[in-house]
């Protein structure tokens, strides 16, 4: 019998979650739903209980395999899915509220959170009035939603602008690595212990820098960078994991986890300083790379005709059938 | 112009200076009425045009032109003909700023604009930069030996550190053997007059620059009217390089490639009024057609700057579109950061990360 993933509490909401999260996005980068399905169910077996998702993931898919592959096992996870608004009003983001709804199978979210404050506008936006933050307060009278958030992963600046404009949030999402932990715009210095002292959850991501370019590069290994993400005062780090064998390469970390001390991370900081100051690892602080083409058209931004989900969106606008494998 | 990579799919079309020639032109009438232009007047009494007026270089006794012609975009001239009649246009129009870079278009920039100032180099007051982007002393004075046959000259006016946007590139800057000792050396053999630095990244880093104390007698920046209201160069470098006596060079007078432009939220006349009513040395402006070079002269004769109640208005009007920053791609994007200097940095390609 392996070690159990620890649970820890998930805010000042009485409830325990997963230290491991699995990620939404990489869930769509799988192959094909079937494996997906196998994906969410070993994880379910293996004791992880967070499930992260998001409206805009692959127009949908990524929402859709979840859906498929937690049906009979609801009662078991606790589900988050984003609403994608991105400056956009209250009213739509009701409409994408149902439809994540319908795609999860599912007829409440654990946690709904704001997605993507990247721009330095999006706080004014999503407070104004008819913006987002009204329909968190619907979605939870109508017993949609437990629980509400907003993540992010461009600017600590604006994290903190959320922060002060004084919605009760119930959990806070950001990029937490040994990367940011260094750089000049640190969620870890700069928004993690405002979110910590207001007794919210903070839930952390992008634990390999969204890329992974610096394990590619040898800088660092998966399992180092893992431990120092999940050995910060986080609730859950959610985890990009695409494959079974990623997923069992983080179990390993996760199960029976033993926190980095503080001399260990501060080591882990300094090595990872010397090579990162120009952002060179956190390409979702320094480009566009991380930001969706649906915040992007939003505000007016380029679209990367490259990306695989523009691709895709032209796809399906050229009168295409999407791709459910 | 700080350096734009090449244009790509995903902008905007490869006909953009077109249009906004175009746009000029069907803008141009009320504005050049608007502005009280006195070209028309002096044409009409037989004086001939207006010349572009000239301004102090920072502390020092020189003078350059309000306009000044940048070296980027004159490397993407049509042709090697074009960018000369730019050039001579230029001259004769009064312009005498010319701006460059050592790794503009790998160094065609350069070659086309010494080509074109032959016989007229002690004409202009002559800019180039140089591209350690991190690297030793040794690399800087080679570069500079580059520039300077390139540009068939034996020294320059001014020689600037190009493109800090990266948050440790003061540091890189300012270590031992680093580039600054090159701009020290290169001023003591005469190859230089005076040094500078440039970049379009973030107020904060040219901040740090400032504060470590190196003489510089200019500096670069992106100022526009939609800077204004977004991680402002205007509101937060402005005013420190003018309190320590530096000449300012103002680029992306309209937001880099022209996009905000595109969208209608300006004339590229009211965009580049503003920009040259700031109280900046030279405008140095992205001009690669004689058709953009004639209607950004149009406004440069006889220049009457904004009032600061016209300027307010503008700022006011492009806040509605400024605040998220996706009309200065150049602060907001990676999609001005040459290649240079990412790979220096370990970023990838323009072409792996277009923005």
């Amino acid at each position: 019998m392996p070690d159990q993933i620890p649970l820890r509490a998930l805010g000042r909401t009485g409830i325990k979650v997963s230290a491991l999260g699995l990620g939404g996005h990489h869930l769509g980068d799988v192959a094909t739903v079937d494996e997906a399905v196998d994906l969410v169910h070993e994880a379910i077996d293996a004791g992880i209980t967070f499930f992260d998702n998001c409206w805009e993931y692959y127009d949908g898919r990524s929402e859709d395999w979840l859906g498929r592959g937690l049906k009979g096992k609801r009662d078991k996870v606790f589900l988050m899915t984003k609403v994608c608004t991105h400056g956009r009003s209250a009213a739509l983001a009701l409409k994408m509220l149902e439809e994540s709804l319908r795609r999860l199978q599912t007829d409440h979210l654990d946690l709904w959170q704001i997605h993507d404050m990247a721009f330095d506008n999006d706080p004014a936006l999503a407070y104004a009035q008819d913006g987002v933050i009204h329909a968190l307060d619907k979605a939870k009278q109508q017993g949609k939603t437990r629980f509400v958030g907003f993540t992010g992963h461009k600017s600590p600046a604006v994290h903190l602008k959320m922060l002060q404009l004084g919605y009760p949030f119930d959990t806070v999402q950001m990029p937490l690595n040994p990367f940011d932990g260094t750089f000049i715009h640190s969620f870890e210095r700069q928004v993690l212990p405002e979110v910590s002292k207001r007794g919210m959850a903070a839930l952390g991501m992008k634990s390999f820098g969204g890329t992974a370019t610096s394990i590619k590069r040898g800088v660092v290994k998966p399992e180092e960078l893992l431990r120092y993400a999940m050995s910060l005062p986080v609730a859950v780090t959610i985890s990009g994991i695409d494959s079974l064998k990623i997923l069992r390469q983080n179990l390993k970390v996760a199960r029976g986890f033993v926190p980095m001390s503080e001399q260990e991370m501060q080591a882990l900081r300094e090595r990872c300083a010397a090579v990162a100051a120009d952002g060179r690892f956190e390409p979702y602080k320094a480009s566009l790379l991380f930001d969706n083409p649906q915040a992007r058209l939003a505000h007016g931004f380029p679209l990367d005709p490259y990306n695989k989900e523009v691709k895709e969106m032209f796809r399906l606008v050229a009168g295409g059938t999407p791709s459910l494998k | 112009m700080d350096q734009p990579h090449q244009d790509d799919a995903m902008s905007f079309p490869t006909d953009r200076r077109e249009f906004l020639a175009q746009a000029a032109a069907a803008a141009g009438a009320t504005v050049l009425a608007g502005a009280g232009n006195s070209t028309s007047s002096a044409e009409a009494s037989g004086l001939g045009p207006s010349p572009i007026p000239q301004r102090a270089f920072g502390k020092t006794s020189d003078k350059v032109s309000i306009l000044g012609l940048g070296g980027y975009t004159l490397g993407q001239s049509a042709s090697y003909e074009v960018a000369e009649q730019i050039v001579r246009e230029a001259l004769d129009a009064g312009v005498t700023f010319f701006d460059n870079a050592w790794e503009y278009h790998q160094g065609q920039s350069e070659e086309w604009m010494g080509k074109a100032l032959k016989g007229n180099r002690d004409k202009v007051f002559l800019m180039t930069k140089v591209c350690t982007h991190g690297r030793d002393k040794k690399v800087a004075m080679r570069q500079l030996e580059d520039s300077l046959r390139r540009l068939q000259t034996d020294h320059l006016d001014l020689w600037q550190i190009h493109e800090v946007i990266y948050y440790n590139d003061p540091e890189l800057i300012s270590a031992r053997d680093g580039v600054l000792e090159a701009l020290s050396e290169a001023k003591r053999q005469g190859k230089v007059r005076f040094v500078g630095f440039t970049g379009h990244k973030d107020p904060a880093i040219h901040l740090d620059m400032l504060s470590r104390g190196y003489p510089f007698d200019a500096v670069q920046m992106p100022l526009n009217c939609f800077d204004a209201t977004f991680r402002s160069f205007e509101q937060h470098v402005l005013p420190e390089a003018i309190k320590r006596g530096m000449a300012v060079l103002g680029m992306k007078s309209m937001g880099g490639g022209g996009e905000p432009l595109l969208q209608g939220a300006v004339t590229p006349e009211e965009a580049l009024r503003y920009a040259m009513s700031l109280p900046v040395t030279v405008t140095i402006s992205g001009i690669d057609a004689v058709s953009v070079l004639r209607q950004n002269v149009a406004v440069a004769r006889g220049f009457t700057p904004m009032s600061e109640a016209q300027m307010q208005a503008l700022r006011e009007r492009c806040a509605a579109v400024a605040g998220d920053g996706h009309v200065e791609l150049y602060k907001s994007t990676v999609k001005y950061d040459g290649d240079v200097g990412r790979e220096q940095h370990g970023y990838p390609s323009p072409k792996e990360l277009p923005l």
